[in-house]
């Protein structure tokens, strides 16, 4: 088995992709936007329920895609629920520096952190849209 | 079938892909180009360039000379009547933007029906989808069969006295299944215009207009070995010359004064600007290459490849394959059962096979069977019969490393 292939779909990734967490719609959710990957057509929704202290009680999202999108969605929320939006922001941008390969000067993921797993993503350019395509639903949904 | 050593005669393939032979099965999307279009090409620009019909000197006279002898051998290959009937364009998709518009122009009234199929490519939808937004022409689709074919009567019955064209595809870059000339004897009967897509058809297919007896028919030069940049827009001569401009510009004029102007004849009349001049000689020599192997031949090769794959793909239960005949020219779609054709697409990529995922610009198509994406299988002149067997291997991994 090619190494690049084990690289990008490791154990965590299949698992997240084939039986995703927090799928669905979040009940009285107060934010939320629709991520649509246009060269393949896959699409997520993500709906977060975000308390007047601007922390994520719940988000959850639900969509049509490969393991790679799947899997990355299903670990954002659960790494952003929880969290205030400004934590949240962070990792967002930490996150896009990693599918960048852009790992030197992450704030807050560490290569412990289950999202490390999505760091295959960057031997497949062509699929970096898979893996982002929830975290920029997620960016415009808090940030628009 | 053809001789591998075909291969040769393409510089890509000495390259390998995470060090494994490249087998290029995405001919559908665009193919490999022969040495001798890239050698032809870079002579162009060092030996004989210059801007074309402009000049007098000797650089614009060769220049002149090999685009119009370009313009010569695509009438050839296509069988057209005349020279002026073969218009260059950006591209397959600016040819039907061509025909759209200025049809439009002519022909059409708000309420005017055109007929399209719900498995065209984009490329033949949004040019229909901008007539019907700015002035009101109706669209009506014909559906298709179980095989992925047009379905004749439901595509005669869509036919009124308000219907003006049919625009369908030749051969479905999903399916790769061809659409039968009857289409055009039905257009004749209950005469209204056609145009035929021949973006995979012309690569696969003799084509041979004039028996077709279609109005126009367009299709690209990158997917017959040649260049990018360049496509081509054939127009039966008298329509051509009923039809309005389409771009202004440098070329296209026969007198301009500051009140106005008059047009120059075919086919400059719609080649405005300077035109993919090198293109269309590169495309020029592409054809000499096809014509060199033989049409029929690719058409017979691509046949036996497909037949094969076909075969070995149906007795996969975990393998779904789009369009229930045998009678696929070049072209396969197919899913694995409860995997993403993106992973497909990556795990084959690894193991040097380049196919394609996605919706082939056929978003209403897949949304009629029901799925995001597909993989596509397309097959060329240098593919093999153990290319394929190589293809089915993989794809028996690929299967057991996503459900283990």
């Amino acid at each position: 088995m090619n190494d690049l292939i084990k690289e990008l779909y490791q154990e965590i990734i299949l698992d997240h992709g084939q039986t995703p967490r927090n799928f669905g719609e979040c009940e009285n959710h107060n934010k939320s936007a629709k991520g649509h990957n246009p060269l393949c057509g896959d699409t997520v929704k993500v709906t977060l329920l975000v308390d007047e202290n601007n922390f994520i009680k719940d988000i959850k999202f639900q969509g049509e895609g490969c393991a790679i999108s799947i899997a990355s969605a299903s670990l954002m929320t659960e790494k952003l629920k929880n969290k205030s939006l400004t934590e949240a922001n962070i990792i967002f941008d930490d996150f896009t520096n990693l599918i960048k390969g852009q790992t030197d000067n992450l704030k807050v993921i560490t290569e412990e952190d289950s999202l490390y797993a999505l760091k295959g993503v960057t031997a497949f350019p062509m699929r970096v849209k898979c893996a982002t395509m929830s975290w920029h639903a997620y960016n415009s949904a808090v940030n628009d | 079938m053809i001789n591998s050593n075909i291969k040769n005669d393409f510089p890509i393939f000495s390259k390998k892909i995470l060090e494994k032979d490249l087998i290029y099965f995405d001919t559908a999307a665009s193919a490999q180009k022969p040495e001798l279009v890239t050698k032809e090409i870079s002579d162009f620009y060092s030996n004989h360039y210059s801007n074309v019909s402009r000049g007098v000197h000797t650089l614009s006279v060769e220049s002149t000379f090999k685009y119009e002898d370009a313009r010569k051998k695509v009438k050839n290959f296509i069988n057209a009547k005349s020279e002026d009937e073969i218009i260059f364009t950006k591209s397959a998709t600016e040819s039907i933007n061509l025909i759209a518009q200025t049809f439009c122009d002519k022909y059409m009234e708000k309420g005017d029906e055109v007929i399209l199929s719900i498995m065209e490519h984009h490329s033949n939808l949004i040019p229909w989808y901008f007539l019907r937004d700015k002035y009101g022409v109706v669209l009506k689709f014909a559906m298709i069969d179980d095989e992925g074919k047009i379905d004749l009567d439901h595509f005669s019955s869509l036919i009124n006295d308000k219907t003006k064209i049919a625009s369908i595809t030749h051969l479905s870059n999903v399916f790769g299944t061809i659409t039968s000339n009857e289409i055009v004897k039905i257009c004749r009967e209950k005469q209204i215009f056609i145009m035929l897509d021949g973006c995979q058809a012309a690569a696969h297919n003799p084509i041979d207009v004039q028996e077709l007896d279609c109005d126009f028919y367009v299709f690209s030069g990158h997917k017959t070995y040649g260049p990018s940049g360049i496509g081509v827009l054939y127009g039966k001569e008298n329509i051509l010359n009923e039809l309005p401009p389409y771009q202004g510009g440098g070329g296209m004029i026969n007198e301009v004064t500051l009140e106005g102007v008059s047009f120059a004849d075919l086919p400059a009349k719609y080649e405005a600007g300077t035109p993919p001049l090198v293109e269309a000689h590169g495309l020029g020599i592409a054809l000499d290459y096809m014509n060199s192997i033989g049409v029929k031949n690719i058409f017979e090769h691509e046949k036996e490849l497909s037949k094969y794959a076909l075969s070995k793909m149906r007795a996969m239960e975990f393998v779904e394959i789009y369009g229930n005949g045998n009678d696929k020219s070049s072209i396969i779609s197919f899913n694995l059962k409860n995997v993403h054709a993106h992973e497909v697409a990556s795990f084959l990529d690894v193991e040097g096979i380049a196919i394609r995922a996605g919706h082939h610009c056929c978003q209403p198509l897949m949304r009629h069977l029901g799925v995001n994406a597909t993989s596509r299988v397309s097959f060329g002149v240098y593919n093999t019969i153990q290319e394929v067997d190589i293809f089915i291997e993989a794809l028996n991994k690929c299967k057991e490393f996503f459900q283990k």
